[in-house]
C-alpha cells in the first residue's frame, strides 16, 4: 500500500501494466519527454523508449485514428488527449469508427483501445481546459466510459480498462489529479466496469453522482450530517443500474449531482431511469444539481460548478418536499 | 475455356504473361457485369443501394495484381474489380449485398462495405476518408510485430479535402509507415468536379508532408501496373509511404440513388471506345492474344456467373432480428439485453 494521489495511482498502474504486455503503447501530445501536461505518463519513456512512448503531432483526429488502427492489429494503445475539449476533432473517429467497428463487421473486428483525457473545470483553465463531456460519449451504443473519483479507482478502472475488449472513455476529474492521497495497492488490481461504489449508507436521501463531484458531495453530506445514501457511479456507460434503482427505492429522496451541463446531460437519463422504474417509491421529486447551461467561464469558474451550498440546498428541497 | 490453348503465348508488356492479361480482362468484365446487375437488383428493390465501380476496373484489377497476400489493403466503398481481383467468391459479395445470414457482418452496413478479412482486407466505413487514419496505425502495428507486407489504401478525390487525408499523411509520414496511398480520381465526388475539389494537383499533395507521389493512367491497364511498381517497390523497401493519384473515370453516377445527368455530361460511357475495358479489350484483340469469340464468351460466362450466383444468394434467409443486438459490445450489456427483450416481446 501507498499514500497517492491520483496521478501517482495511474502514472503506477501504466507502468505496471507496461512492463506485463509489451503491446501496450503509449501516446498523445507530450506524453513522452514532458511526461504529459499533468504527468501521468512521467518517466515512461526513459523506461519503455520511443516505440512505445510517442510523442505525437498536434492532432487529435490523427492520434485517435491512428490507434484504433493499432487496436485493430493486435496492439493495445493507451491514447491521451491533453484535455478532453480537444478530442472533438477526433469525434467522428470515435463515434462512427471506433463504437462501430465490432458492430458494422459482425464481430470480426474489435478496437480494444483507452483514451485518457483529463475533463472538468477548477483549474482556471477557461472555456476550452474546463469541460465536462461525457454525455456526448454517453449516447454512442459501443463506448464505455469510466470516470474514477479517486486515486485507488483510478488504478483499478485503468486496468479494467486495458482489460477491455471495447473502446473505453477515461475520463480523469483534472481537478482531483492531485487534491487528495489515498491508500492504493502496489500490486495490479482491477475496479470492474459497470458497477458503482457506495460511499456512504444512508436511509433519508440518495445523491448520486461521479468524477470530479464525489468530494464536493462527501464533504457536504458530512458536513451538515446529511443521513445520506451516496452513490459513486464510476461508470457512466453503462450505468449501474441495478445500485441506481436500489438507492432510489430505499430513500425515494434522489439528488443527482453532475458537473457537466444540465440539459441532456446524465442526470436527465438517471432521472429518467428511476421514473421509469421506480416512481412509486418516489416521495420528491428528483432534483439535478449540475453545471449551467453556459458555456464555461473563465471569471467566475467556482459559481459554475456545483458546490456544497448548492447541492445542500437541493437536499434540503427534497426533504422537506 | 477452350480459346485460351491458342492464345499465342507473348507478353504484352515487359513481364506480364498472356494469362495474367486475360485474367485481368475476364476480371474486369466480372466486375462491369457484377456492377450493371447489381444497379438492376437495386431497381427492382432486390438490393438496396450501390456504388459501381465502372470505369474504375484497371487501377483497381492492377493494385490487386500487385499486391501480395500479406499487404492488407483498407479499401473504400467503390472497389468491386479489387475485391474480385484479390479472389473474393461472387458469393460472398452477394451476401453482403444482400445482407443474407450468411454476411459475414451479418447484415450490419450498407451494401459495398465489405470486411473481407480472410482476403486480408480491413473494414469499410460510409465516412469519406475516415478510413485512412486507420492505415498508419496498422503500419505500425505490423512494423512493431514484425509483420511482414505493407499497408495499401484506395480512396477517392473527395477524400484528399478531409482532415483525415491530411492526418493520415501526417503520422505516416512521421513515422515513415509503409502505406501507400492510391487515390482513385474519378473526376467526381458525387456532382463536384475534382477541379472544384482542389486546386493542387493531387499527386503532388504529399509533397507537404516530405511523401513522394505520381499519377498514373488509371484508365490503362498496362499504364496501372507500370506506374504503380515504382511506388509498390518504393513502399516495399521501406522507404516510407508513397501517393499515387491514379486518373480514372466514373462511368456511372455516385449510387444508385443520384442522376448523373443533372450535373455532367458523360465523357466515357459503358462499351465506348474510351472505356477501359473496352481499350483493353481492343489492346488484347491487335495483339492477337484474344479473338472476338473469347470476347463474346467472356461476357456471356460472367452474365451467366452473376445470374447463378445471385439467384443462389437470394434464397438465404436473412439474419435473426434479435441479432441486431449483438456486437455492440463483446458481451451486450443490460440496456442491449433489456433492448432485446423488448424487442422479442413486441413481436
Amino acid at each position: 500500500m501507498s499514500q497517492i494521489n491520483m496521478v501517482q495511482s495511474l502514472n503506477r498502474s501504466l507502468d505496471r501494466l507496461m512492463a506485463t504486455d509489451e503491446r501496450i503503447i503509449i501516446m498523445g501530445e507530450d506524453v513522452g519527454r514532458d511526461g504529459g501536461v499533468f504527468r501521468v505518463t512521467d518517466n515512461l519513456l526513459n523506461k519503455y523508449g520511443t516505440e512505445r512512448v510517442i510523442d505525437t503531432p498536434l492532432n487529435e483526429l490523427a492520434i485517435i485514428g491512428m490507434a484504433s488502427g493499432m487496436a485493430m492489429y493486435g496492439l493495445k494503445p493507451i491514447a491521451e488527449i491533453q484535455f478532453q475539449d480537444y478530442i472533438f476533432p477526433a469525434f467522428d473517429q470515435i463515434v462512427n469508427n471506433i463504437a462501430k467497428v465490432r458492430y458494422r463487421t459482425g464481430g470480426r473486428f474489435d478496437v480494444p483501445l483507452v483514451i485518457r483525457t483529463p475533463y472538468g473545470g477548477g483549474v482556471r483553465g477557461g472555456l476550452y481546459h474546463s469541460q465536462s463531456g461525457e454525455a456526448y460519449f454517453a449516447h454512442t451504443a459501443g463506448l464505455i466510459v469510466v470516470t474514477p473519483s479517486n486515486p485507488y479507482d483510478a488504478s483499478g478502472l485503468l486496468v479494467s480498462a486495458y482489460k477491455s475488449k471495447d473502446p473505453v472513455i477515461f475520463l480523469e476529474p483534472k481537478r482531483l489529479y492531485r487534491a487528495a492521497k489515498s491508500e492504493v495497492p502496489d500490486e495490479q488490481f482491477e475496479v470492474e466496469i459497470g458497477k458503482a461504489a457506495k460511499l456512504k449508507e444512508g436511509d433519508d436521501v440518495s445523491i448520486i453522482t461521479y468524477g470530479s463531484m464525489v468530494p464536493v458531495v462527501m464533504s457536504a453530506v458530512e458536513k451538515n450530517q446529511v443521513n445520506a445514501d451516496v452513490i459513486d457511479l464510476r461508470t457512466i456507460l453503462p450505468m449501474d443500474i441495478t445500485a441506481i434503482l436500489q438507492t432510489a427505492k430505499k430513500t425515494g429522496r434522489v439528488v443527482i449531482v453532475h458537473e457537466a451541463p444540465r440539459t441532456l446531460g446524465v442526470g436527465a437519463e438517471i432521472s429518467a431511469l428511476i421514473a421509469e422504474r421506480a416512481i412509486d417509491s418516489l416521495l420528491a421529486p428528483i432534483v439535478r444539481v449540475t453545471g449551467y447551461d453556459i458555456p464555461f467561464p473563465y471569471s467566475h469558474e467556482e459559481f459554475y460548478i456545483p458546490d456544497e451550498k448548492r447541492i445542500m440546498n437541493a437536499i434540503n428541497k427534497v426533504l422537506n418536499y | 475455356m477452350g480459346d485460351e490453348e491458342t492464345l499465342r503465348d507473348m507478353a504484352i508488356v515487359g513481364n506480364l504473361s498472356n494469362e495474367q492479361a486475360i485474367a485481368a480482362y475476364k476480371t474486369a468484365v466480372l466486375a462491369r457485369t457484377l456492377d450493371i446487375k447489381i444497379i438492376n437488383a437495386q431497381r427492382q428493390g432486390i438490393i438496396g443501394f450501390h456504388v459501381p465501380a465502372q470505369g474504375q476496373e484497371m487501377i483497381q484489377i492492377a493494385t490487386a495484381m500487385l499486391a501480395d497476400k500479406e499487404d492488407l489493403i483498407f479499401a473504400y466503398y467503390r472497389d468491386l474489380a479489387l475485391y474480385l481481383q484479390r479472389g473474393v467468391p461472387l458469393s460472398l459479395i452477394f451476401d453482403q449485398m444482400l445482407g443474407n445470414s450468411n454476411d459475414f457482418q451479418k447484415g450490419r452496413q450498407m451494401p459495398d462495405h465489405f470486411s473481407f478479412k480472410e482476403f486480408n482486407f480491413s473494414t469499410v466505413q460510409s465516412p469519406v476518408g475516415a478510413h485512412l487514419p486507420l492505415t498508419v496505425g496498422a503500419a505500425y502495428s505490423m512494423r512493431y510485430t514484425k509483420k511482414n507486407g505493407i499497408v495499401i489504401t484506395t480512396f477517392g478525390d473527395g477524400a484528399t479535402s478531409t482532415s483525415d487525408f491530411h492526418a493520415a499523411l501526417t503520422m505516416a509520414s512521421v513515422y515513415n509507415l509503409n502505406v501507400l496511398f492510391i487515390c482513385e480520381n474519378n473526376g467526381w465526388a458525387i456532382s463536384l468536379p475534382a477541379s472544384k475539389q482542389t486546386k493542387a494537383e493531387i499527386y503532388k499533395k504529399g509533397a507537404a508532408y516530405g511523401i513522394p507521389g505520381k499519377r498514373v493512367d488509371g484508365n490503362d491497364l498496362i499504364g496501372s501496373l507500370s506506374g504503380l511498381q515504382e511506388a509498390f517497390d518504393y513502399v516495399r523497401s521501406g522507404k516510407g509511404p508513397y501517393l499515387v493519384e491514379a486518373v480514372t473515370y466514373r462511368i456511372g453516377p455516385h449510387s444508385t440513388s443520384d442522376d448523373p445527368k443533372k450535373y455532367r455530361i458523360d465523357e466515357i460511357t459503358d462499351g465506348s471506345e474510351k472505356d477501359p475495358i473496352k481499350r483493353l479489350e481492343n489492346l488484347l484483340l491487335k495483339m492477337g492474344v484474344v479473338d472476338s469469340n473469347f470476347v463474346m464468351a467472356t461476357k456471356a460466362q460472367a452474365k451467366e456467373n452473376v445470374d447463378k450466383e445471385m439467384e443462389e444468394r437470394m434464397n438465404i434467409p436473412p439474419t435473426d432480428p434479435l441479432s441486431i443486438f449483438d456486437d455492440v459490445y463483446e458481451k451486450p450489456t443490460w440496456i442491449q439485453e433489456e433492448e432485446r427483450r423488448d424487442l422479442n416481446v413486441s413481436d
